[in-house]
């Protein structure tokens, strides 16, 4: 027998006692009816029943009050758990299968309801658990995920403790029904598998070497069924290759190599070498593959691009940036953004990779642009704008020319010399061969092993890559000129559904970055397509739609950075974009088109330091000023900084400022100012007069009215050194944020602060004045006096209404009684006659 | 004087429009203010004595009065018709060519006397130089403070002129303002 567990038997029902008790009246009804059935419980031995049910074999006395105290115990416990909450009834797992655990007093405490609380426990930490991870895979950096999973693991390992202190509280916490066993064993699984990719994580990262097997383990764990596990399992994996990959690519040995005899070091590191490539081939497989899922999607996608991030000299790479490339237009954010980010980040760091990964991801991006028709999503090009390039690449042919010339005659003079000089000794001759066949050794020894690319490699790289990107580059360009090209079409009613540009404005920002490496013979091409670009609104046939005035400001602005850049090759006066400029500013509307861009454009091609033709520039100044006249604050005041940069420069340009029209020998050839001219050189501008800054000292901004009245002061002397420093963009943007939160009041203050100019207007000081007047009067004090005299009004027009309707009543009344004494004279005349 | 036959208005035209390209029709078709009359009139053509004029037509109206022989000149004279029938632009065709030229060269201010004398413009004296200009081009020259100096062929592309050297030619000598006072006598 030995010595078995003590059973206590069960627990006997509450005494009651008898005056407690109530009887229905049925219950006596059918006692009475049957009394020779029931006539059996009067009949009963209580005590040896009683007796027969608390006996306990083999038990002393004393043992048995203990574990019958104890017993009480639990009962109150558990009566008490039971009134403070309702409970639906739970399964009761027998306390057979779980050994019993000591606490910290020497108590036992068997485990009876661990499972039923575990998982309602678990359950709720769980679900809060995959709920976490499901957001977690995205916002969770690695570290975090490392220590959630290591935490996970020191849980699991904590709740073997906690559950003296838990079991008190979750036996009653019987909130399992039936349906709920499946979710139990689901669980505790899910629970399970967690630690286990914690414990297996930790293995390979103490040591990698000895522990590459748990790799395949990990793996295995991917191809569960659970979608929670397998998302930890592959962000788990990430981070443990993230940190195992070695910094060199990994050539697996080949069979000559195979056959040698080695040893066991160069053994192991040979299977570990190839345990981790072949692992990491089948996870780069399963990546593969769940990337189509939707469900992992975002999962997936961040792995991968980590791990490009990460490691980009590692085998495999080139099917990584491949995915990489192809969800760089990818319709959802994130994605995108995580590629996006991915390719910068590559584009920025070339020391990791040597140069190749650049060249085959923008190779790749070239042909996505062809194959989706440019309309991608602007990001993708944008990532190029992070590209940089050796400087001298654009002139890396001349100068090897040069050098192997000057080698050439080096050489030539040489020979000339070492002929003359007499020969040197043998010795000397083998010492210094050999210590020279020594440094090429040596060189050639360093330039195997480092990582950096020969010079002639790199520039080769580099000139695939900046083929590629002006290869996209100009395919947008063409696809946005056919585009806008007006088809013939049959009837020229109908409009042509147009295609979006969206890659123009990153197109021409690379463009302008990248213009001063490209070759000279494209640069006239690039400008005519530019200018077709930027003339292309003139078009107004149904057919073919045209830029939009913004895309078309972008063109100018573009092509004038190019030329800038090129400026050593010649200085060339861009006339068909001033041209173009000019009518757009006419052209401009401030809801539909950008007035960042407009002031930009301004600034490029206006304030520069370059000279114009008084006829030109006077011509920009008086559409300028009249301009400013027509739109708000922000735009005007960008137009007048152009406008006073332009008359500060061009000194014969201040005979607009005269009061006299017609400008005579000044005006220049044209005689008369043309408002509606196309062309700047033939408005004859010079010809006009600045009546516009007249009306703008009175402009209800005040900044606007100081600059008008500064403007108007200026003499025509050229000794006027002043120059803002104030640039129209800087206006624009300064106006345009004043705009949402200007009101008179307020302005005083402001105007004062934005006061940036020495000379002070008299119209502003009174103007000044005005405000602060208005700003000193109360507000209620003007309702009440708008009240009064609104009523007053009010009054007098009711008084007037009603007088009118008096007098037309009177009127009817007198009129009625002249009637009536007319038709009475009648009667009195007819009466006498008869 | 007389108005100009179909042959010599197409052989006029074509020389100017080298110059001004569409910018022509302002020439042709610019009202004129001269005059006391108060409908402003047209400039139009005449020949007289194998010379083109560019005159305005109250001026022509009034001009009628006085005698073939007497009269010396009117209005502005823009070129002249040789003895083998071609046309020439000469100099006083300056004014109403800068007002409406399609290309323009600046001079920098140390080769403009060089221009002056009735030299070739070379590239190291280009300061600047309008965008797509062709071989073959009339130009007119400027002075960087744009004056105008004269008028030129143009021998290259302004693609050409970014890579050539700085002797290089770049535009063939026509006429300049110095020919008033080299050649007084011939104009």
């Amino acid at each position: 027998m030995g010595k078995q567990k003590i059973i206590l038997p069960p627990d006997l029902p509450p005494e009651v006692s008898e005056e407690e008790i109530q009887v229905s009246d049925e219950d006596l009804q059918f006692v009475n009816d049957n009394l020779d059935y029931a006539g059996f419980v009067s009949r009963l031995d209580t005590h040896s029943i009683t007796k027969h049910v608390t006996r306990v074999a083999d038990l002393k006395e004393d043992a048995l009050e203990a574990l019958y105290e104890k017993r009480l115990k639990k009962k109150k416990a558990l009566q008490k758990d039971e009134e403070e909450e309702e409970e639906q009834p739970g399964i009761r797992v027998g306390h057979v299968d779980t050994l019993p655990v000591k606490t910290l007093d020497g108590q036992l405490y068997y485990r009876t309801l661990l499972n039923a609380s575990k998982p309602s426990e678990g359950e709720g930490e769980g679900e809060e658990r995959t709920n976490e991870t499901d957001k977690g895979v995205v916002k969770l950096t690695k570290a975090e995920r490392r220590a959630k999973l290591k935490k996970s693991k020191k849980e699991a390992k904590k709740q073997t403790k906690e559950l003296p202190q838990d079991e008190v509280k979750d036996n009653p916490q019987r909130a399992v029904l039936a349906e709920l066993k499946e979710d139990v064993t689901a669980e505790e699984s899910f629970e399970t598998k967690k630690c286990k990719l914690a414990e297996l994580g930790i293995a390979l990262l103490a040591d990698p070497e000895s522990n590459i097997k748990l790799l395949k383990e990990m793996l295995q764990m991917c191809n569960d069924g659970n979608h929670a596990i397998v998302k930890l399992g592959l962000l788990s994996l990430l981070s443990v290759f993230k940190d195992i990959i070695p910094g060199y690519r990994i050539r697996l040995p080949t069979e000559k190599e195979l056959e040698m005899k080695v040893s066991k070091d160069v053994k192991k590191m040979r299977y570990y070498e190839s345990t981790l490539l072949s692992a990491y081939k089948a996870y780069l497989q399963k990546l593969m593959v769940l990337e189509k899922v939707s469900l992992y999607q975002h999962a997936v996608v961040r792995c991968i691009c980590t791990l490009l991030d990460a490691v980009p000299h590692f085998n495999y790479r080139e099917s990584l940036v491949e995915v990489v490339v192809r969800n760089i237009s990818s319709s959802d954010e994130v994605i995108r953004k995580l590629c996006c980010d991915t390719i910068k980040s590559l584009f920025t760091n070339e020391g990791k990779h040597g140069g190749e990964v650049t060249g085959a991801a923008v190779r790749l991006i070239a042909n996505y642009v062809k194959a989706h028709n440019c309309q991608m999503h602007p990001d993708s090009i944008q990532v190029l704008m992070s590209l940089s390039f050796d400087e001298d690449l654009g002139r890396s042919e001349a100068p090897d020319k040069d050098k192997k010339v000057r080698n050439k005659k080096y050489k030539k003079g040489n020979r000339s010399e070492e002929s003359s000089h007499l020969q040197p000794t043998d010795r000397k001759k083998s010492r210094q061969e050999m210590m020279s066949k020594m440094r090429d050794e040596v060189a050639a020894d360093y330039k195997a092993a480092s990582f950096t690319p020969d010079i002639m490699e790199r520039r080769r790289m580099q000139s695939e890559t900046l083929s590629a990107v002006f290869e996209i580059y100009f395919r947008v360009l063409k696809h946005t000129m056919q585009s806008i090209v007006p088809r013939p079409s049959g009837d020229t009613g109908t409009t042509h559904v147009t295609e979006a540009h969206p890659l123009l404005g990153p197109c021409l920002d690379g463009l302008a970055k990248f213009s001063h490496l490209m070759d000279l013979d494209y640069m006239g091409d690039l400008m005519d397509y530019l200018k077709k670009l930027a003339c292309s609104g003139g078009k107004t046939d149904s057919s073919g739609k045209c830029l939009t005035v913004s895309e078309r400001l972008r063109c100018c602005i573009i092509a004038f950075k190019v030329m800038r850049n090129n400026l050593d090759a010649l200085n060339v006066d861009l006339q068909d974009f001033f041209v173009q400029l000019y009518n757009l500013i006419l052209e401009y509307r401030p809801g539909r088109d950008q007035g960042e861009v407009l002031a930009e454009a301004l600034k490029m091609m206006l304030c520069n330091d370059r000279q114009h033709d008084m006829q030109k520039a006077a011509a920009f100044i008086k559409r300028l000023a009249t301009f400013s006249l027509c739109f708000e604050s922000a735009e005007s005041m960008a137009a007048l900084v152009t406008l006073k940069h332009l008359l500060l420069k061009n000194v014969k340009c201040r005979v607009l400022l005269e009061n006299d029209p017609g400008g005579g020998s000044v005006s220049g050839s044209v005689a008369k100012y043309q408002p509606y001219a196309s062309d700047p050189n033939q408005s004859g501008a010079l010809a006009s007069v600045l009546w516009e800054l007249n009306l703008l000292t009175k402009h209800y901004h005040p900044t606007i009215s100081t600059l008008a009245s500064g403007i108007s002061n200026m003499s025509a002397a050229p000794t006027q050194a002043y120059l803002s420093t104030l640039t129209p963009q800087q206006a624009f943007r300064d106006l345009s944020l004043e705009r949402e939160s200007f009101s008179l009041k307020s302005n005083a203050a402001k105007s004062s602060n934005k006061r940036k100019r020495g000379s002070e207007g008299v119209t502003a000081s009174s103007v000044d004045r005005v405000l602060e007047k208005a700003g000193s009067l109360d507000e209620d004090e003007v309702k009440k006096k708008l009240s009064e005299h609104y009523t007053l009004l009010r009054g007098v027009k009711e008084n007037e209404r009603l007088r009118s309707e008096l007098d037309r009543t009177t009127r009817a009344l007198s009129l009625y009684d002249d009637y009536k004494k007319q038709k009475k004279q009648k009667r009195r005349r007819k009466n006498h006659v008869s | 004087m007389r108005t100009l036959d179909e042959k010599e208005t197409t052989q006029v035209f074509e020389k100017l429009f080298k110059f001004t390209g569409n910018n022509l029709k302002n020439i042709v078709e610019s009202p004129s203010h001269e005059g006391p009359d108060p409908d402003p009139g047209r400039y139009c053509f005449r020949l007289c004595k194998n010379r083109v004029y560019y005159v305005s037509e109250s001026l022509v109206k009034r001009a009628t009065n006085i005698g073939r022989h007497n009269l010396a000149s009117l209005g502005t004279c823009i070129g002249k018709f040789t003895k083998g029938g071609s046309f020439h632009l000469t100099i006083q065709a300056l004014s109403i060519l800068a007002a409406n030229a399609k290309h323009k060269v600046w001079l920098k201010p140390t080769s403009e006397m060089s221009f002056l004398y009735g030299n070739h413009v070379l590239k190291g004296g280009l300061g600047r130089i309008t965008e797509n200009i062709n071989r073959g081009d009339g130009v007119v020259v400027f002075s960087m403070s744009d004056i105008p100096l004269g008028f030129a062929i143009s021998q290259r592309s302004t693609q050409d002129c970014r890579k050539l050297d700085p002797n290089g030619l770049v535009v063939l000598h026509q006429a300049d303002i110095g020919e008033y006072l080299r050649m007084e006598d011939e104009l």
